[in-house]
């Protein structure tokens, strides 16, 4: 057993993904608090010539998993093998799908203690405790494992729980796991891939987010969102309504049915937030709302709350925004 | 006469209120403004087998009992009133098969009208003829196996869209309307027949309400119900049981009303407070409730009554029609003026609420007529009245 | 072939919480339905079964003896048979508790798919697909857009970021969808009277094998402190500006929290 806490970390197109960076901070802080290290679980593409640079990042040993794509559920006999040698403290996952299989995995290989989608984690007396906000957001709950459970505790991260480091200059150093038979959770393959024609923004991993719903109308509709998250450096969201109307891909669906996000700021662009909308985005620390409806329920739980008319505010923000931030079309 | 509901009306219940409420509800307000039959809805009730609630499982009907079937419409007509006159019309014009059918023009009818691939009207009125139904002009005349079919029908629900009609009319004049009137089955696809004109009215908008004409339209006497001279004992027994329907209509739209004035007084705030805080309002409210709760409930024992076919259901379902008809129409008022000026306006659903109500006040007979059916009982057991079979005729079924 | 349905009862989305004194959800006072994520895979299964690809859709749930409510109104939208695993010793379950036992019923009941939605509306883990397949040693093919079985494989297709994959794995298999299968039916009302037919049958803890014990009490985990969110912040509300001093306004605000 020790205090280290280790992190899924998810390399993507030769990158460590943002929330890979999110979590090396995250587990960095934990670990100070612990008296342990940082440690990476590092797989996907790219992940084997890239591993050192989650040094910076906050980590101080990586384990390679894997340097391929594909279910990473695969690679859960490998992370487990490396888990069982060091039982840290804590294991921190990515609330993404890939991150949430992988997790669920280990929970069952190993009958972990799993808490999360968690908005905050801290070490109380070398306990590990998460913050929890569930049914719908109606009740905080505070969960650490029971008394003698095993160690990981495993913790959903919802990207935006922790910052990522800037300006670290840390070196990690990097191992491999060891060839381990994957079994039957390595019998799910992928047999055909279809790019879209366009790359669809990772939602996940954004931290502003520009939400449409009904009031946008149409696809046209969104060109003006698009161009305030092009602005703001952000990535373009919907509602159920806007997605089932086809008006942006389904990949962009936040809520009950869609993705849960958490981003630094939320704009809501006629959406009226009705409640299977609001807890895919309940955890956004700023929200702005745009709406023309004066009783939209979204006014109710917005930091901002603007009524008018988004077709005429939207391009005005932006333009306000680039002038602002001196840029130029 | 006494009810319980059981598990299963509940059941029933919390399944036709989800359906209404996701899917019948968002469709009422264009419904009422395209004055246009809602077939998707038809579609709807039809798949989820709600139209042949009131037939045999023989005949591909789920054979509920009468206060599942008002359930059903009260859960339907809270949503929309216009939407629930689809399974309401699907029984008014079935219940003279039901009641004088054979067993052969049953199973030739009742399938298509269980799965709701045909829709069915049921044409007693006539211009001349409402609430005096012995008034009627419309002739039967023989013509060797067949009858031949002439005059008109007013006011008829759902006439000019439906495959079938129950048709009333008169096979013998001299006899006059209550020994001289029979009853027979007519498919509107038979020459003759045509519905030139709609009605355009207050409420229950997108049901259409048709002007029918029959011009020599022949229809085969092994489509006749009953005997020569039936008619008018059946077409009575039907409305005996099918107002049972318009008072769980009513029902339906009071407690429509009355939810969402709740809602509305829960949210809006004048003078600094919640409406719902002021007690003008909750006396109000209180009100709606417990009048929209006694109708429901007496209309739960006449269905019960018709259940059991208690002698004298037609004066339960007269009393269930009257109470629950006017309360309808005091509730929804009552909705509007909790909404204030809001309420007057097509934005909110009060006002069609309100429109939609008036209508049970006065189809299948208006609550004058009601008032006359539960007084003649009245005087009936207290002896004033000798029981006069021939004019109020008795149930069959 | 045979799919297993794994169903659970949660509160209503949209309705009222209340809690106990201690926080804890007052659960006979909010209404209870099936998990609206689980309802898409019941379709999936019974789109399946339309379609001649699969033979039975049983249910399997794991709840209070009142979550037999939730396997009912999954049997009135179709399919054969119901199973329902409720035990005291079940009370305050967790997501690797509630995957052992899952796993354990799941091997008794084997399926060629067990299939389940892609998380609970509650508490939003997703956990339980692989931890269930990791137990039982089992692919897994999770978030699926659409499942499809032909022969001894099964396929998902699965939305990416940037198009589709389609993943293949042999059965037998677990596996999770989300709400692009399609929209689930509503029960039909001979659905409803002939799920009063069907069989449902309730499974203890020693029904499957497995003790208090073997699930570490119920959980692994356990909850230190439950409290009422934090009051927000009031909203600030603008109201009656130009387009211009609108977005004026906002750009403000953003700038005042360093958002630009």
């Amino acid at each position: 057993m020790s205090n280290d806490i280790c992190f899924l970390a998810e390399f993507d197109g030769g990158a460590p993904a943002r929330s890979a960076l999110e979590l090396a901070a995250g587990a960095a802080g934990l670990a100070r608090e612990s008296g342990g290290a940082a440690v990476a679980l590092a797989y996907g593409k790219g992940s084997a010539a890239g591993a050192a640079s989650l040094g910076s990042a906050g980590a101080s040993r990586v384990v390679v998993l894997a340097d391929t794509d594909g279910p990473v559920i695969a690679l859960a006999a490998a992370a487990a093998a490396t888990l069982r040698d060091d039982a840290p403290l804590a294991l921190l996952a990515p609330a993404t799908p890939n991150g949430r299989d992988l997790a669920a995995a280990l929970m069952g290989l190993l009958g972990l203690p799993a808490l999360g989608p968690v908005r905050a984690v801290r070490i109380e007396g070398g306990r590990v405790r998460a913050e929890q906000s569930t049914l719908q957001g109606t009740v905080i709950t505070v969960s650490e494992s029971a008394p003698d459970a095993p160690q990981p505790v495993i913790i959903l991260a919802l990207s935006g729980t922790f910052t990522p480091l800037e300006g670290g200059s840390g070196k990690a150093a990097v191992t491999t796991a060891p060839p381990t038979d994957a079994g039957a959770l390595g019998a799910a393959r992928v047999v055909e891939s279809h790019p879209a024609d366009a790359a669809v923004a990772n939602l996940e991993e954004a931290t502003v987010i520009i939400a449409g719903g009904r009031g946008v109308g149409s696809a046209a509709g969104f060109e003006p969102l698009h161009e305030l998250a092009a602005a703001l450096g952000g990535a373009v969201g919907a509602s159920r309504a806007a997605a089932d109307a086809g008006w942006v891909p389904y990949q962009l669906q936040i809520g009950q049915t869609g993705k849960v996000v958490k981003p630094a700021l939320y704009v809501g662009c006629g959406i009226s937030g009705a409640i299977q909308h609001r807890v895919g985005m309940q955890t956004a620390e700023n929200v702005v709302a745009i709406n023309k409806d004066p009783d939209a329920p979204i006014g109710e739980f917005a930091d901002l709350f603007v009524v008018g008319d988004l077709f005429a505010i939207v391009p005005e923000l932006t333009t306000e925004i680039r002038r602002r931030k001196g840029m130029t079309d | 006469m006494s009810h319980r509901t059981t598990r299963e009306h509940d059941e029933l219940r919390a399944i036709v209120r989800e359906l209404a409420t996701e899917r019948i509800a968002p469709r009422a307000a264009e419904i009422d403004a395209g004055s246009e039959f809602p077939w998707d809805l038809k579609e709807l009730l039809a798949g989820q087998d709600l139209l042949g609630t009131c037939f045999e499982e023989r005949h591909g009907g789920t054979a509920l009992d009468n206060v599942a079937q008002a359930i059903l419409v009260e859960e339907i007509a809270r949503a929309d009133a216009t939407t629930s006159l689809i399974p309401i019309v699907q029984k008014l014009g079935a219940l003279p098969i039901l009641i004088a059918g054979s067993d052969e023009q049953k199973a030739r009818y009742f399938p298509r009208l269980a799965s709701g691939e045909w829709l069915i009207a049921f044409a007693l009125t006539e211009a001349g003829a409402g609430s005096d139904v012995a008034a009627m002009r419309m002739r039967a005349r023989r013509d060797g196996d067949d009858y031949l079919l002439t005059g008109s029908k007013r006011f008829i629900t759902h006439g000019s869209i439906a495959s079938l009609l129950t048709v009333f009319a008169l096979t013998d004049p001299e006899a006059g309307g209550r020994r001289g009137m029979s009853a027979f089955v007519v498919e509107t696809d038979t020459p003759g027949f045509s519905a030139p004109r709609l009605e355009h009215k207050m409420g229950i908008r997108g049901s259409p309400t048709a002007e029918l004409n029959f011009d020599d339209v022949r229809v085969p006497a092994a489509n006749r119900l009953g005997d020569e001279g039936d008619g008018f004992k059946i077409a009575m027994a039907t409305l005996d049981r099918s107002r049972l329907s318009v008072a769980a209509q009513a029902v339906g739209i009071a407690q429509g009303a009355l939810d969402f004035a709740v809602g509305y007084a829960a949210e809006r705030r004048q003078f600094g407070e919640r409406v719902a805080d002021m007690q003008g309002i909750q006396f109000m409210l209180a009100d709606m409730a417990s009048q929209t709760e006694a109708a429901r409930q007496l209309t739960y024992a006449a269905a019960a009554s018709v259940d059991v076919a208690d002698p004298d259901l037609a004066y339960w379902t007269s009393c269930a029609k009257l109470v629950a008809g006017d309360t309808a129409m005091r509730v929804t008022t009552d909705a509007v003026q909790v909404l204030g000026g809001y309420g007057y306006v097509s934005e909110y659903p009060v006002e069609r609420m309100m429109r939609d109500a008036k209508i049970t006040q006065l189809y299948e007979g208006t609550q004058q007529i009601q008032r006359m059916i539960v007084a003649r009982q009245l005087l009936k057991r207290a002896g004033v009245l000798r029981d006069t079979k021939s004019q109020r005729g008795t149930p069959t079924a | 072939m045979k799919i297993v349905v794994c169903v659970k009862q949660v509160p209503a989305t949209t309705a009222e919480k209340r809690y106990t004194a201690d926080l804890r959800l007052d659960r006979a006072a909010a209404e209870s339905v099936i998990n609206p994520l689980d309802e898409y895979a019941i379709e999936q299964a019974l789109r399946l079964q339309e379609a001649g690809a699969v033979e039975t859709v049983a249910y399997l749930s794991m709840g209070p003896e009142s979550a037999a409510e939730a396997l009912r109104r999954a049997l009135a939208m179709g399919g054969e048979e119901a199973f329902q695993i409720t035990d005291d010793a079940l009370v305050g379950a967790d997501q690797w508790a509630t995957a052992r036992v899952l796993a354990a019923a799941l091997d008794k009941l084997a399926p060629d798919v067990a299939l389940m939605g892609m998380s609970s509306d509650d508490a939003r883990g997703s956990l339980v697909p692989g931890a269930v397949a990791a137990i039982r040693g089992l692919p897994l093919l999770s978030y699926g857009a659409e499942l499809q079985l032909t022969g001894s494989t099964a396929r998902i297709r699965r939305l990416t970021a940037s198009g589709f994959d389609i993943l293949e794995a042999p059965l037998p298999v677990v596996a999770s969808v989300t709400d692009q299968v399609g929209e689930p039916r509503y029960a039909s009302l001979k659905g409803i009277m002939a799920a009063r037919r069907k069989t449902l049958e309730t499974w203890s803890l020693a029904d499957l094998g497995l003790s208090s014990e073997d699930l570490h009490g119920a959980a692994l985990t356990r909850v230190v402190e439950a409290r009422p969110p934090e009051a927000k912040a009031p909203t600030e509300r603008v109201e009656n500006l130009g387009p211009a001093e609108a977005a004026t306004r906002i750009a403000d605000w953003l700038t005042a929290r360093k958002l630009i």
